[in-house]
This record gives C-alpha cells, sequence and structure tokens, in this order.
C-alpha cells in the first residue's frame, strides 16, 4: 500500500489535491487505497445523480443472434407448502436478469434451482441449452463450474482465511499451479477493490459486511464463469457499500461480458443494471420485462411494488 | 419431495421423489399418522445412507487429510483432559466403594480384578462416549448447522465440493480412530486412580494391585493368542459409539433449519441422541459379545 510502483498516478493525484502538504523527498508517496478511491468516485457518481439512459449498462444484448445461457421451464417447486408454479424466463447472454420480489417469494430458491441445488417437481432448467434437472453429481458438478455464486450473506467458509477461499474452487476445479492460483486471487480481490495484500490472510470474521461481499464476488468470479448469481447482493448494506457493490455487478457485466442474474430488494440498483426485471409474486412470475416497459406499466400491483421501494 | 434433496442426503441420481403427499392438502388423520411414520422411517434411512457415503468417500479420491487431521485433533487430542479427568475419578470412586463390599468379604486383594474388568468392559467405553458426544458431538452438530444456517454447505456444493466428502467423512474417520484411542486412556486413568485408592485407603500395596489387574486381564483367555478378550470387549464398543457419535452430530447439523436458533436445537438434539442411542447399543453389544464369548 505505501509502495506505489505505478508511481506516477500516485503524483498526479496529489498534484490535483490542494490541502496536501509538501512531500518530503524520498518518503514514499502513498496514495489512497483503492477502496478510497472507488468510494470517492462513486460518491461523485451519487451526488451528480444522473439519470442512466436507456440500455446505457447493460451490455448491448442483441437478442436474435444471443443463445439462451439461462432457462427456466415451467418450473413448479414446492416444500411444505407451494413455493413456485409454473416459473419460466430466459437470459439471453449477457444479459443481467433482476429478480425482485417480496421476502419469502422464492427469490433464492430460484437460484438454487440454477446451481442444481434443488430439483424441480415439475419442468425443466436448461444451463446453456443443457438440461440440468436429472444430472447426477459429478455433470452436476460441470455444470456448477459454469456459474460463480454470491451468496446472501456471502458465505464465506469462516475457518478458510480470504485467500484459501476465493482459491478454493481454483483448488477444485483446476489444475492450476499454486503461482498461478495466488496470480488469480490477487487479480480477483483487485477486481473487486480490496488490496490483496491488506485482506488475503484475514479471516473472513475480521472483515466489514461491505468486504465480506466483495470477498463473496471474488470467490464468485473465481473461475471465469461465464454466468453469475447474485442473492441479495445490497441487502443489509449501508448506501455506499450498496453503490459499491452494484458498481462492481455493472463492472462485471460490462468488462467480461458475463450474464447475470440478481436477485435484489433495492429496485434503485435493479434498474440500474437490469437487461430485465422479473418481478415475482404469488408463486409466479407476474412481469418480466425491460426497466422501461416496467416503468411504463400501469399494472396497479407493479405500481404498488415500485411505490414501496 | 425437495426439502430432502437440499438437505443433500439424497443420492444425487435420484429423481424426486413425486408421489409424496403435499401437507398443505390437510390430509386425513390416518394419512397423517402414514405420513409421519413414513417420515421416520426415511429420516433413518437417510441417516444409514449418510453413514454409508461418508465411509464410501473414504475410499476414493480427493480425499481431505488436512481435514482429517484437524478433527482428529479437535475430536482426539483436545478431549484428552475430560477423559483423563473423569477416567482417574471413576477409578477412585470405583475402587472405594468396592473396598467397602469386598471388606465384608474379606477379599480386598480382589479391587484390582474388579477396578479392571469394570473400567475395560463398561465404564471405560461408556463414560468415554458421553464425553465425547458431549463434547464433540454436539460440537460437530454446532459447527455444521451454522455452516447450514449461513449456506456455507450450499456454497461447498457450488464451488464443486461434495459436502459429506468434505465435512462427514473426515469427522467420522477422525472418531472411529480417536474414540477407541481416548476409551485405552481411560481405561489406565481409571485403573491408576483405583491403584492410588487402594494403597491410600485400603491398603493393598500397589505391586499387588497391578498383579490382580493382569490377572483379571489374563483372565477371559486371549484371541489370536496375545488379545486379551476383555480388549476386544473394550474396543468394540467405543469403535460403535464413535460412530454413532458423529454421524448423530453430522446428520442433525446438516439438516438444520430455522437459523441461529436450529443450531441450538441442533446440537441439544446430538447429545440427547446420541447419548441414549449410545446406553441402548452399548446393552445389546455386551448381550451379543457375551454370547459370543460363552461359547
Ligand atoms: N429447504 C427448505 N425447506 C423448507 N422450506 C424452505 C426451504 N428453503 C426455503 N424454504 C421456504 O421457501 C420460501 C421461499 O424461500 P426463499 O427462496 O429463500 O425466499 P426469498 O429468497 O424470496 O426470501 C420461504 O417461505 C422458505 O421458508
Ligand atoms: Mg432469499
Amino acid at each position: 500500500m505505501t509502495d506505489n510502483p505505478e508511481g506516477r498516478r500516485g503524483s498526479d493525484d496529489r498534484r490535483q489535491a490542494p490541502t496536501d502538504g509538501p512531500v518530503a523527498p524520498n518518503t514514499p508517496i502513498r496514495r489512497p487505497s483503492d477502496d478510497l478511491r472507488v468510494r470517492a468516485a462513486i460518491r461523485n457518481e451519487l451526488a451528480t445523480d444522473r439519470p442512466i439512459e436507456p440500455g446505457e449498462l447493460p451490455a448491448l444484448v442483441n437478442e436474435r443472434t444471443a443463445e439462451n445461457v439461462i432457462a427456466l421451464d415451467h418450473v413448479s417447486l414446492a416444500f411444505d407448502e407451494p413455493i413456485l408454479s409454473d416459473v419460466s424466463f430466459t437470459a439471453l447472454a449477457g444479459e443481467t436478469i433482476v429478480v425482485a420480489g417480496e421476502s419469502g417469494t422464492g427469490k433464492s430458491t430460484i437460484l438454487k434451482l440454477l446451481l442444481r441445488l434443488l430439483v424441480p417437481d415439475k419442468g425443466t432448467v436448461f444451463i446453456d441449452d443443457e438440461e440440468i434437472t436429472e444430472l447426477n453429481f459429478p455433470d452436476a458438478l460441470k455444470v456448477r463450474q459454469k456459474m460463480g455464486m454470491v451468496f446472501q450473506g456471502a458465505a464465506l467458509f469462516d475457518s478458510m482465511t480470504v485467500f484459501e477461499n476465493i482459491a478454493y474452487p481454483l483448488r477444485e476445479h483446476t489444475t492450476l499451479d499454486e503461482d498461478e492460483i495466488e496470480a488469480r486471487v490477487r487479480e480477483k480481490l483487485s477486481f473487486v477493490d480490496l488490496d490483496p495484500d491488506r485482506v488475503m490472510e484475514q479471516l473472513p470474521s475480521d472483515l466489514s459486511g461491505g468486504m465480506r461481499k466483495r470477498v463473496g464476488v471474488a470467490r464468485g468470479m473465481a473461475n471465469n464463469p461465464k454466468i453469475m448469481l447474485y442473492d441479495e447482493p445490497t441487502s443489509g448494506l449501508d448506501p455506499l457499500t450498496t453503490a459499491t457493490i452494484t458498481h462492481l455487478i455493472i463492472k462485471l457485466q460490462r468488462e467480461l461480458a458475463v450474464t447475470s442474474v440478481v436477485v435484489t430488494h433495492d429496485i434503485r440498483s435493479a434498474f440500474r443494471m437490469a437487461s430485465k426485471i422479473a418481478v415475482l409474486a404469488e408463486k409466479r412470475i407476474v412481469f418480466f420485462g425491460t426497466p422501461e416497459e416496467m416503468s411504463a406499466s400501469d399494472d396497479k400491483y407493479l405500481r404498488d411494488f415500485l411505490g414501496g421501494f | 419431495m425437495a426439502y430432502i434433496w437440499l438437505r443433500g442426503h439424497r443420492p444425487e441420481c435420484q429423481p424426486p421423489a413425486s408421489n409424496a403427499i403435499a401437507s398443505h392438502q390437510r390430509p386425513h388423520l390416518i394419512e397423517r399418522f402414514n405420513e409421519g411414520a413414513k417420515r421416520r422411517v426415511h429420516s433413518l434411512q437417510e441417516f444409514f445412507v449418510l453413514g454409508g457415503k461418508a465411509i464410501g468417500f473414504a475410499f476414493s479420491r480427493p480425499f481431505y487429510r488436512a481435514d482429517l487431521i484437524q478433527q482428529m485433533d479437535s475430536i482426539g487430542v483436545q478431549s484428552l483432559p475430560i477423559v483423563l479427568l473423569t477416567g482417574f475419578f471413576t477409578g477412585m470412586v470405583l475402587a472405594l466403594q468396592s473396598s467397602v463390599q469386598l471388606k465384608t468379604f474379606g477379599a480386598t486383594m480382589y479391587i484390582g480384578r474388579l477396578v479392571a474388568a469394570s473400567m475395560i468392559r463398561e465404564l471405560g467405553p461408556v463414560l468415554a462416549g458421553l464425553m465425547v458426544a458431549g463434547r464433540v458431538g454436539s460440537g460437530i452438530a454446532a459447527q455444521l448447522g451454522s455452516m447450514r444456517v449461513t449456506e456455507q454447505i450450499d456454497a461447498l456444493n457450488t464451488l464443486g465440493t461434495d459436502p459429506i466428502r468434505k465435512l462427514v467423512t473426515p469427522r467420522v474417520l477422525a472418531a472411529l480412530i480417536m474414540v477407541p484411542a481416548l476409551t485405552v486412556i481411560n481405561d489406565f486413568a481409571g485403573i491408576f486412580g483405583g491403584s492410588i485408592i487402594s494403597s491410600a485407603y485400603v491398603g493393598i500395596p500397589t505391586s499387588l494391585y497391578w498383579r490382580t489387574v493382569f490377572e483379571q486381564i489374563a483372565a477371559d483367555g486371549f484371541i489370536f493368542r496375545y488379545i486379551p478378550t476383555d480388549f476386544i470387549q473394550g474396543l468394540i464398543k467405543p469403535f460403535v459409539f464413535g460412530a454413532i457419535i458423529s454421524l448423530v452430530g453430522c446428520n442433525f447439523g446438516l439438516k438444520t433449519t430455522g437459523g441461529t436458533e436450529g443450531v441450538g436445537v441442533a446440537t441439544t438434539r446430538t447429545v440427547v441422541t446420541a447419548s441414549i442411542l449410545l446406553l441402548v447399543v452399548d446393552y445389546f453389544i455386551t448381550q451379543i459379545l457375551l454370547a459370543v464369548f460363552a461359547s
């Protein structure tokens, strides 16, 4: 953190900051941590709060040529009572589908169906045009490798360090050697704007909620999956951290063109990142369409739903 | 039912059972009774499937050796103090009580035999088992339970690991190895405690005490020429107890529902179930072994 390999950027920053005193010669130039820089950028963005132009954020998807990456086809599932009945939706390559709905409507259940942690009572789930409903464990593992999941509470392994957590999928799924694993872990940590040297050896219990979420994202994307699933990535976080995480999801979909499914309560960030929004109510998807279509709709439930946020 | 599926005990390749009665249909009393019985049988079946899988995974790759060693430490090494302590005091009290009884027959010189027989055959295994059930069984349930409710189990699955292979197999193996080891230590601690009491209060010379101990061990004969039959009894039991404790803990831990409160429930259930099961199974093993060795 104190050593600055790209001193140029650091000294530029310094020159622009009028309140800083003169820098003693030979002292290494300190630059604000990545964390702070990102936060400052987001604070700026929030301050201006310019309206999002339609289709600006999600990578533009050509509906005609893009293939179905995710498809739920007439899926029904009951635990003690029915949770989902006849739910269908698809996600094209590069799209971000936001699943919104009140708690307990089965949003997390949908993600678990996609991961084949649950199997539907009726209907089928397709990942990359492959039906995953009837797969055995080894084949299910292969499909899961295509997906990165960010769990609601991050679900970091609390007996392992941050490094071990992110290295976990690499050790399980790949034949990378130790150096390559470390390089990959550093890369992913930098991507989520955490300082590798500072957090790698920490335990999840040492981290703040927002940092844990970010480590969760880093672990989810460690394998370079083509699909990312997020379970309420911003719930329980302060507005600033919420913006950081939203920013991160958008960055992922833009820079790496991953297909994503985001479960969220936060309709504001939903509008910022969604290609399409699916609203879940009464065991069914009551709305599936673009954010613009959603705000244009005069369906009473949708209006109430939007008004509620 | 999907419920069972998520708990991760069903063979992965089986399609979901579609004939389960959904409880929201409010079935009639008899059906409900049937349903309850079915569920009980089912959970017993799940328990054995879990055990089978856990053992099966010990013989195939990948094998999580670091986890096994860590579990052997936390199940075995860290239980050492309580096992030493309980064994020691049990042996002392055993010597004290039997000295009173034996005195009336003028047979106090047999104290060593009595302490050795009770410790090795019965008290050693059962005491070590109960202590481990309390300390380790509850720990396993709490650990796996909190991993379940914080979705770490789902995360393992997602990241390419069978949670049974990674979590249950090392714990079961560690218990199978360590509970017998702890039992032997418990036996020794007890017999040693007995020797202190018999020389300090009863006035039996230590050498005589230990001679009677070895007489007792040799009394029932040997298996394969060198292994005293008493040891067989005393080691089959803790082996089975180890399996019971670890599997009950893992089973309740993995099935935890309902957040942090659920973890507490799983922990309590584990200790109660494992302890009762242990005592019941102890009775039946004893009966079987007595029949086998009598013939
Ligand atoms: N493993 C399970 N067993 C029984 N019921 C469950 C299980 N998982 C979820 N449920 C129930 O399914 C419903 C939907 O859960 P969930 O998908 O987590 O909702 P959401 O994420 O939308 O808040 C809830 O009522 C929950 O109690
Ligand atoms: Mg949820």
